[in-house]
């Protein structure tokens, strides 16, 4: 099954359409733990999106030496080495990022995003389209969460990237981890009201 | 059955790839991380004491590490304190051995240099050495004491103890009295969020300048936290003012984190106990020291 989308129809295919948390439904439990604030969100999805980039280009890369039988502890041998080697620079160039950091790169070895897109896209298809579907992915991921981080952050503690703009906690319920949950299908609704409304609207037209 | 060949060849084969680009890494970076690790832990201790990269010590101020062992073997357990010994005694260190009902049981010198004692294994090594045939000794902690001219100005105090979800990991600073000066938390993996807070501002300098009669007492309140302190507390208002709000609240019990007593209640359970058990020993260690007249660099 060869590709036919565009680098950028990949990329937009990620983020829009088949995005990772609200259209996929993927790497909830590790997302709606973290996703507290806008920086955690963030963070977390920068994280997640070099050790997919990275995963992605590797599995493209030795996809003919791999064999079928024994493709799933592959991919996660590749997620666990690039987790372990972005964590150790993290740590020794830039230990500021680490600090904030540090514990979610450990989490990623177990998101079943970047499993997920080795076994759909990156063990079929080229370097290149594996590439910009990992990019678009991981941008995906990070949008999310940046979103699920904005509502919690606002809900839960007042406040907008760490700075207090309604000056009182409405609902603490919003930090805990379950309300992720709330958030997520919240949001999952509007996605797909929004993309109901936008087909209707396209279908009047035509 | 061919298949089997291939696969565990393969994995075999794939699992020494990542070995060595993980080892490789590890080999690269470890140098980097010690050394951050080293200076990360320097930063930390000098804010302690409240000094910072503007405000540098004085050329006075000196620190000295005292590294506490449990001796066992012989005539059962005892404790053995490794302590830096002053410029015109002969050995530069000296163990000095307490059993368990705090009398003195001997001092043995030992010629290290300063560089080899901050070495965990050098240092761990030496001591058992120095112990002769039938006894070990197992470290246990280290505890910095800062002098000023020769005169005691501040202890460094480090502990690990169980917090909401692992392990929390603090350095406090505690003066001649064992009043806190300040605390910092180093490691931790409570909730962000919740008990992650334990790390800010707000949480940490409500334990400033508690006198340690008012520590042992010590409770924890679920109350919210007063705006007025709190702004006192993250230094968002002039530093006279700061000092005052201190001192009003300085009897005062620690102000719970909102959704997070546990992780609350455990720092200070934590802190209370690293404060306590150094107070006991460091009586100890002082009758034994001025009885035996040993002339040790604090």
């Amino acid at each position: 099954m060869a590709n036919t989308k565009t680098s950028m129809q990949l990329v937009t295919r990620g983020i829009l359409s088949e995005n990772p948390i609200f259209k996929l439904a993927l790497s909830m439990c590790p997302a709606v733990g973290i996703s507290t604030t806008v920086m955690n969100g963030f963070m977390l999805g920068l994280a997640v999106f070099f050790v997919q980039v990275c995963s992605s280009v590797t599995i493209s890369l030795f996809k003919n030496h791999i064999h079928p039988r024994i493709r799933i502890p592959t991919y996660t041998l590749t997620i666990a080495t690039w987790v372990t080697v972005i964590d150790l620079v993290l740590a020794a160039y830039l230990p500021e990022a680490y600090a904030k950091m540090g514990i979610f790169v450990k989490l990623i070895v177990a998101f079943a995003i970047i499993t997920m897109r080795l076994e759909m896209f990156a063990c079929k298809e080229g370097m290149k389209d594996s590439f910009w579907d990992a990019v678009g992915m991981g941008l995906g991921f990070m949008v999310g969460m940046m979103v699920i981080g904005f509502v919690r952050e606002l809900l839960g503690s007042g406040a907008i990237l760490g700075h207090d703009v309604l000056g009182f906690k409405p609902l603490l319920f919003f930090i805990l981890p379950s309300a992720g949950f709330f958030v997520v299908g919240l949001m999952m609704a509007f996605f797909n009201w929004v993309e109901l409304e936008y087909k209707k609207k396209k279908g009047g037209n035509s | 059955m061919k298949d089997i060949y291939t696969i565990i060849f393969r994995l075999t084969l794939s699992c020494i790839l990542a070995a060595l680009v993980m080892g490789g890494t590890y080999i690269v970076t470890n140098k980097a991380k010690t050394h951050n690790e080293h200076a990360r832990e320097q930063q930390v201790r000098l804010a302690l004491l409240g000094y910072s990269s503007t405000n540098p010590a004085p050329e006075s101020v000196e620190l000295h590490a005292m590294y506490r062992y449990v001796i066992s073997g012989g005539t059962g357990q005892s404790i053995g304190y490794l302590l830096p010994m002053s410029e015109k005694s002969e050995m530069p260190f000296s163990l000095v051995i307490i059993d368990l009902d705090g009398n003195f049981v001997e001092a043995v010198p030992l010629q290290i240099t300063p560089e080899k004692v901050s070495e965990h294994s050098e240092r761990d090594k030496l001591v058992t050495a120095s112990l002769g045939t039938g006894r070990t000794a197992r470290f246990a902690d280290q505890v910095i004491i800062v002098t000023d001219d020769g005169a005691r100005a501040a202890y460094l105090l480090g502990g690990k103890f169980q917090g909401f979800k692992t392990f929390i990991n603090v350095m406090l600073s505690i003066d001649p009295t064992y009043s806190i000066m300040g605390l910092e938390v180093l490691e931790h993996e409570e909730d962000p969020g919740l008990g992650a807070e334990i790390e800010q501002d707000y949480f940490r300098n409500q334990f400033k300048d508690k006198p340690f009669d008012v520590l042992k007492t010590l409770a924890v309140v679920k109350k919210p936290l007063p705006k007025d302190y709190q702004n006192a507390l993250e230094g968002k208002i002039d530093e006279s003012m700061v000092q005052q709000m201190i001192e009003q609240y300085r009897d005062q019990d620690i102000y719970a984190l909102t959704g997070a007593t546990i992780s609350s209640d455990a720092v200070l359970g934590g802190v209370k106990g690293i404060v306590r058990k150094f107070v006991y020993r460091l009586t100890i260690l002082d009758k034994v020291i001025k009885e035996q007249q040993l002339a040790v660099a604090f």
